[in-house]
This record gives structure tokens, C-alpha cells and sequence, in this order.
């Protein structure tokens, strides 16, 4: 499949532009593939963070067609045959050259949570839909958050608010409230009820859009929202 | 300056919830302010006589004042948190803040005056 | 060679509110949200600001019930339901999901909300022209 790769390029002392290289990659390949084709056709200089190329270790975030989207699992047939795919860095994060961005908002926010990192999720039974391995009757299955930061990057409330925790932190901290393992649960509370915590989110849910993964971080705002609330509002009655 | 940012102090707050409440209460408030204002007289618009005469009534008075408190209360809420979605620091929010409250009971003891005149004038 | 690269600082960006590349229907519904707020906003103010001409006299506040017969008032008055009905409507859906209740089902109220904007929009532009002589 012919593609053109239209790719943000900013290197430290010139303006940011766009360069648009064409690439041929297999029809079952991924966005990934596309990109690393243009920087091994065309420019060398191209800087982009990649890693383990199968959604697990979340390095490769970034915008195709103004979506956050995780190019090593995005396959190219979603955009076609000749179409051209405008790459950008994610949003809401300091650029530092071409498509790598300085992702310490990220580990800053998941530090301040407590890096709630592993979880018992649930212990999934099979009921027909998938068939397991052999010899395996159950299965557990842990975090979904693989810390990419697309959430991060689609908020509306990242955009203009440095101090807001945003969906990742929030999320991980519903999980860290369902199973502290030894975290300080009240200042979990103090962290989000706060005007920059929760109470920033207005709902947009752009951020279970952007999510690879299935975490849905609007959901778990929602039912934090409630779990507070419904905390604030017992022990205002004397609870 | 992100670190510093991110590790402010962090203080509980009720202005989500007061802005959830005061919002499911304008359902009712303003149904019933719309109804009451274009439902009853011909014509869909109360002239002088029939706004006298309406806010004459002690409990329609109550359910006008209580409307005009918490839409205020409700609009001001959320202009605070439009301003507050663009990260500003500490003392400038606890500024706005109070400079809202103020604005808000300004307009709401004007409002009280005016339906207090109202209905004074209206007598006479 | 090597060269330190200083990163530039994170930077607010309120345009990004009014950026709809890529957006989905949920950043639509807080676009809405926001737009239909300011403008209530200001029909507030507006709206008290007028009603003083109640305390200046009869003859002052049935003028104004005139112009506020004329045709182009009345649409104005449309768009003001307008912006209630978004704002209301899709208020509901927020407090809802931001208690908890509903939320695997927050997109399907989000087209409720819309649908029942728009007829009962039209409701009551028919209801403002019709009553309105």
C-alpha cells in the first residue's frame, strides 16, 4: 500500500513544519510501520519513540489525522490506499523535537497517585465466547493502563490547565481506592477532591475515545465523582 | 515548574456538586418561572398590571427570589469554573472567587429590591 | 557534538477549546455546554438590566412588552430556548453521570438530549409564534 507520511518536524532553533515523505508498506501493516519507512527512505533525522511494537509498552503515542492513536497497533487499511497520514506529537505535552514529546507530565501525575501500576483487575471465568488454552480454567487479568498518555493528550482540561491530575491519574486512582496495597487512601481522597482533581473534568469523555486499551478513565472519573460525593456528603450529615 | 504546579496544596471543594444541584433545581425553577411568565396571560408577555399583580402573590414573590438565587448562584458557579479550567494560580483564584460572590449578591439583592418595588408600586 | 535541549515549558492553549479536529461527540456536547453558558450568561444580565423598566412605570415596561412583540424579538427568543434546552438537557446527562447513574449508556443521552432539543425547539418557536399577537 502507497502512502504519504505528513509529519511534524520541529528540531530546536528553527520552526516547526510539516515534511511529507511517500512510502510503500505491506496492506497489513500499522502506522508505525509507515513512519519508520520515512525515516529509513527518506530523513535519518526523524526523531519518534518507539519500542515494542505491540501495544504493551506504550512509548509510541502520538496523532494520526488529529486522533490520539497508538500507530504500532493502528493498521494503515483504516486510512486506504494512497490516503496521507498527518502525523503529529501528542498534545498537552512540551515538544522536544519532531514527534517525541517530554512525557514527564505523565510519571509526574501517576508519582503523585502512588504508581498504582499492578492490580488484581478480576479473575475472568471463560463463558464460551473465547476458548482458553488448554488446561486453563481461569485467568486474571491486571491493569490496563499501559501509561501511554493519549488520554492525556485528547483532554480538553490538559490543554489549558498545567495543575489538572487528568484521566490517567484519576483513573489510576479509583484503582488505588479499590486496592490501596498499603497506599494512603485518605490522601488519595485530599489529592482528587480538589478543584484541580476531579472537579476539572467536564465530561467530554475524549479521553475514553483516545484510550487504547479499554481503561475508559471518563467512566472511572464518573464513578469517583459519585464515591466522593457520596463520602463529602456523609460526613457533612454527621456519617 | 510543572513539579510545582502539580504539588500545590489541594483543598476539598463542593462547587461541582452545588453546580450539579443548583442545575437540577433550575429544571423545576425555570419550568416553572416559563410557565408562569408565558403560559397563564393571553398574548404570552405579562404587561405592568399583571406582573404586579402576579408578584403580589406571596408564594410566586418566594419562588421568583428563590429562581433568582440559584440561577445566579448556578451561571456564576459556572463562570468560576471556566476560568478556573485555565490553571490559574492560588491567590488569583481565591480573588475570582470572591469577586463572583460579590457580583452575585449584588444582582441578587437587586433583584429583591426591584420585585420589592414592584409590588410596592403596584399597590398604590 | 552534543547539545542540551531545553524543552519548551507547557503552554495553555484555550484555542484548543474551539479546535474540533478529530473530536468526537462528547467534545461536541462541552462545546455546546460552554458556548450556550456564555450566552446565557449574558441574556442574565440582559434580562435584569431590563427588567428595571419595571420599576420606572407602567407606561416604561408595557413599551418595552411592545417590542418585545416584534418578530425579530420573538426569534431571538427562539434561540434563547435553544440555548436553554441544549444547556438544560445535556445538564441533566452531566449530573446524572456525575453521580455515577447511567454512565455505560452516557453517549445514548447525549443523542436523547439532542433529539429532544430539537423538537422541543421547534414546540415552542410554534408555540412563540402562534400565541404571540
Amino acid at each position: 500500500m502507497k502512502l504519504n507520511v505528513k509529519m511534524y518536524r520541529y528540531k530546536p532553533g528553527s520552526e516547526p513544519h510539516y515534511d511529507t515523505f511517500p512510502v510503500e508498506v505491506p496492506d497489513t501493516g500499522n502506522v508505525l510501520d509507515a513512519i519508520e519507512r520515512a525515516w529509513a527512505d527518506h530523513d535519518m533525522s526523524i526523531m519518534f519513540r518507539h519500542a515494542c511494537h505491540h501495544a504493551s509498552c506504550g512509548s509510541c503515542g502520538l496523532l494520526v489525522n488529529d486522533q490520539e492513536k497508538l500507530p504500532c497497533v493502528t493498521p494503515v487499511k483504516d486510512y486506504g490506499e494512497g490516503a496521507t497520514l498527518k502525523i503529529d506529537p501528542m498534545r498537552n505535552m512540551p515538544v522536544i523535537t519532531d514527534l517525541a514529546v517530554d512525557a514527564s507530565p505523565i510519571y509526574q501525575r501517576m508519582q503523585l497517585i502512588g504508581m498504582p501500576i499492578i492490580r488484581n483487575a478480576e479473575t475472568l471465568r471463560p463463558d464460551g465466547t473465547e476458548p482458553l488454552p488448554n488446561g486453563v480454567e481461569t485467568f486474571k487479568r491486571f491493569e490496563n493502563c499501559l501509561e501511554c498518555g493519549l488520554c492525556l493528550s485528547a483532554c480538553p482540561v490538559m490543554a489549558t490547565d498545567p495543575q489538572f491530575l487528568g484521566p490517567m491519574a484519576l483513573a489510576a486512582a479509583e484503582r488505588a481506592l479499590a486496592e490501596p496495597r498499603g497506599l494512603d487512601a485518605e490522601r488519595l481522597y485530599q489529592l482528587i477532591d480538589d478543584e484541580h482533581g476531579l472537579w476539572r473534568c467536564h465530561s467530554s469523555f475524549e479521553c475514553t475515545e483516545a484510550c487504547p486499551y479499554e481503561v475508559d478513565p471518563g467512566a472511572a472519573i464518573m464513578r469517583l465523582k459519585r464515591k466522593v460525593a457520596a463520602r463529602k456528603i456523609k460526613r457533612l450529615l454527621g456519617g | 515548574m510543572v513539579e510545582k504546579q502539580l504539588t500545590r496544596e489541594r483543598s476539598s471543594s463542593w462547587s461541582w456538586i452545588l453546580q450539579a444541584f443548583t442545575g437540577v433545581m433550575l429544571v423545576v425553577l425555570l419550568g416553572l418561572h416559563m410557565v408562569v411568565q408565558h403560559f397563564v396571560v393571553k398574548g404570552g408577555l405579562r404587561n405592568y398590571q399583571q406582573v404586579a399583580e402576579y408578584l403580589s402573590n406571596p408564594f410566586v414573590f418566594l419562588l421568583e427570589v428563590a429562581f433568582l438565587i440559584i440561577v445566579t448562584w448556578h451561571a456564576l458557579l459556572g463562570v468560576r469554573a471556566v476560568l478556573f479550567d485555565l490553571g490559574l494560580k492560588p491567590a488569583t483564584e481565591r480573588n475570582w472567587t470572591a469577586a463572583l460572590t460579590v457580583i452575585g449578591l449584588i444582582m441578587i439583592a437587586y433583584g429583591i429590591w426591584l420585585s420589592v418595588t414592584i409590588v410596592s408600586q403596584g399597590r398604590v | 557534538m552534543s547539545t542540551e535541549v531545553e524543552p519548551k515549558p507547557v503552554q495553555r492553549k484555550p484555542l484548543e477549546w474551539f479546535n474540533l479536529k478529530g473530536k468526537r461527540v462528547g467534545f461536541w456536547a462541552y462545546v455546546v455546554m460552554r458556548l450556550s453558558a456564555a450566552g446565557l450568561v449574558l441574556y442574565l444580565f440582559l434580562h435584569l438590566v431590563i427588567l428595571s423598566q419595571l420599576a420606572v412605570g407602567p407606561a416604561a415596561w408595557d413599551n418595552f412588552v411592545a417590542i418585545a412583540k416584534a418578530p425579530a424579538f420573538l426569534l431571538l427568543d427562539v434561540v434563547l430556548i435553544i440555548g436553554i434546552l441544549a444547556h438544560g438537557l445535556n445538564g441533566i446527562r452531566l449530573a446524572l453521570i456525575g453521580f455515577g447513574i447511567g454512565v455505560p449508556r452516557q453517549k445514548m443521552m447525549l443523542w436523547i438530549g439532542l433529539v429532544l432539543t430539537i423538537v422541543f425547539s421547534l414546540l415552542s418557536a410554534l408555540a412563540i409564534f402562534a400565541e404571540t399577537k
